[in-house]
């Protein structure tokens, strides 16, 4: 059986004796009120409240046998009566017990004849204070499942993040594949050690973004690697179409972010952008690092404004947005800005190194 | 002697089409007439060069392949049309659309096989003299399924036209025809109203009467004639005609929407 929780750590046993402390106070006061001795009170009250603090503990097990499931009140609160009466017996049994043994010490001489006038009233008191455990017990199972139940949803929320980054492990476009294989296939006999160049290219890139989509975090400047080399082999296959900008800043590369959050940026800036146009344009990738400990990533490209919206853009960077607040929550922004022919994405995140 | 013929290559990729012209380059008897870096190119270069076969990529700048094959579509002079193969990546709705229309294709990368195959075909159909495809509007829109047409592309001489659907005020038909009518002008395509309705979105587009496609919220209001039918009153007060299978659709999409 499951060791109690207010048992389970110092501090909250700390905790609980020490709530026990101003009812023995409060009891002690009423007994000198009736016309105890100080030594009397003192006794019963200690006696009391010390029991008391051990008896209540036991609750804890029965109301853990039995849930509280809504319309099903009348088995769980009948037992809790019956505990409670029970248990409010045994307690002033015990102190009753304890005054009965001390009877020959002078100073408690008295006190057996005091007690059975104060007894119901103990008793009274003994059974409330068990019925007010049994209800602080069940507040307790209660945050226990609600905790219980916001890990789970916690783990499930990562779960399909997994899943999803899985999902678009395999789902490396395969038009970009077919496309440069199709390049490969051209320079074979036209150029063939760019041919060569090509094909260990797209082979790093492959081997890379396998490798990435393992891991849960990875440094900004492998990540920059991967769109370093992703934006290389479609600068074969675009030729001059393809113009290239980085503007990096050192002290941002060792932030840590997830994997394959840029290079799908890259690819829309490819797929949306520079293929729908005919003399191409400017691919721009840069990254900065603020004093206040925050990396900005900008990624810009034109595109043809005439050209209906090719489907997967608004997906892609929905993805990208929940992937990357997904690890830093409200610490992180994305935002696009599109405005005549121009299309940017900024991303913004803390910068945490490992 | 054998026949010659016209070929042009159309890709928006230098080395993409550098591979075809490659496996051309073997066959004498087929002439590179011409090579095209996105579709407007491509229209005029197949007016120009009127060619044999057309070696067409999907995915270019501008038009893409199938917005070439619609405006190159001249029903009077079918005959003359070139032979067309398309040269793709993978896109599983458009190759589901040419399996349907048989239409010849080439998945890249190719093999030499495969090429000089659809290169026989190809010449075979210039041979013969038989359209390639039978109507490209609807091979385009079946491409398409997946996504919603977001324009019209539309042909009139060496002028092509794209209409923004957000543009397109309405639509008659007339036979093979349609007339779309925008910003006040009008533009004549060869489709079927039932092809082109297939392809709008019919939370925005409704066929009022059987040669009348409305953009709804051009409607401004409806109006009973004498005659006890309807018409509907368009916001530069044009009136058109609203059939009684129409006014019950309307009835519909106007309950629909409040």
């Amino acid at each position: 059986m499951a060791l109690h929780p207010i048992l389970s750590s110092p501090p909250r046993r700390l905790a609980y004796f020490m709530a026990w402390v101003p009812l023995a106070g409060l009891l002690g006061v009423m007994a000198g009120l009736q016309g105890w001795t100080f030594a009397e009170s003192l006794l019963v009250a200690v006696a009391f409240s010390a029991v008391g603090s051990l008896i209540c503990l036991t609750s804890w097990f029965i109301c853990k046998a039995l849930p509280v499931r809504e319309g099903r009140l009348f088995r769980p609160a009948s037992a809790w009566a019956a505990a409670a009466l029970v248990d409010g017996g045994i307690w002033t049994g015990a102190v009753a017990g304890l005054v009965a043994l001390l009877r020959d010490v002078p100073r408690f001489a008295a006190l057996p004849a005091k007690l059975p006038k104060a007894l119901p009233i103990l008793w009274v008191l003994a059974v409330l204070l068990y019925l007010a455990s049994v209800g602080l017990n069940y507040a307790i199972l209660a945050t226990e499942q609600a905790r219980e139940a916001e890990r789970r949803q916690l783990e499930s929320q990562l779960l399909a993040q997994e899943a999803e980054l899985r999902a678009l492990r395999a789902q490396l476009n395969p038009h970009f594949l077919f496309n440069a294989l199709n390049s490969i296939s051209a320079l074979t006999s036209a150029d063939p050690k760019k041919a060569r160049e090509m094909c260990v290219l797209l082979s790093e890139f492959l081997r890379r973004s396998l490798a990435m989509g393992e891991r849960s975090g990875i440094a900004l400047k492998e990540e920059l690697d991967l769109v370093r080399n992703y934006l290389a082999i479609e600068q074969i296959r675009f030729g001059t179409r393809l113009v290239l900008e980085w503007d990096v800043a050192e002290a941002a590369l060792p932030a840590q972010l997830p994997p394959l959050l840029l290079q799908p940026l890259a690819e829309n800036a490819i797929k949306h952008g520079i293929s729908g146009l005919t003399e191409g344009g400017v691919v721009r990738i840069t990254v900065k690092s603020s004093e206040e400990q925050r990396v900005d990533v900008a990624v810009e490209n034109p595109f043809d404004p005439d050209q209906p919206a090719k489907k997967g853009l608004g997906l892609g960077l929905r993805q990208v947005r929940q992937r990357l607040q997904g690890r830093f929550g409200s610490r992180a922004a994305v935002e696009t800005r599109v405005s005549e022919g121009h299309h940017k994405v900024l991303l913004s995140f803390p910068l945490e190194v490992p | 002697m054998s026949r010659t013929y016209r070929a042009l290559v159309v890709d928006d990729e230098e080395l993409a089409r550098a591979v075809v012209k490659e496996h051309l380059a073997s066959h004498p008897e087929v002439e590179v007439v011409g090579e095209c870096a996105n579709g407007f190119e491509a229209v005029k270069a197949v007016s120009d060069h009127q060619p044999d076969l057309l070696f067409l990529d999907i995915q270019m700048p501008k038009l893409d392949g199938f917005e070439v094959l619609e405006l190159i579509d001249d029903p009077k002079a079918r005959n003359r049309h070139p032979a067309v193969v398309f040269i793709t990546a993978f896109d599983q709705h458009a190759l589901k659309a040419f399996e349907a229309h048989a239409v010849d294709y080439v998945l890249k990368p190719f093999s030499e096989a495969r090429f000089e195959e659809a290169l026989a075909k190809a010449k075979a159909k210039a041979d013969a003299g038989t359209p390639t495809v039978a109507h490209p509007a609807e091979l385009s829109a079946k491409a398409r399924e997946a996504w919603p047409l977001e324009r019209i592309v539309v042909r009139d001489g060496a002028k092509v036209s794209l209409i923004p659907l957000a543009k397109l005020d309405y639509v008659q038909g007339a036979d093979d025809y349609v007339e779309l009518r925008s910003e006040g002008r009008s533009f004549l395509k060869q489709q079927t109203m039932a092809s082109l309705e297939s392809q709008l979105d019919p939370s925005r587009f409704l066929r009022i009467h059987r040669s009348v496609i409305l953009q709804m919220d051009r409607l401004v209001r409806l109006e009973q004639l004498p005659s006890e039918s309807w018409v509907a009153v368009l916001s530069d007060g044009t009136k058109l005609p609203v059939s009684k299978s129409g006014m019950a659709r309307v009835k519909e999409f106007l309950g629909e929407a409040r």
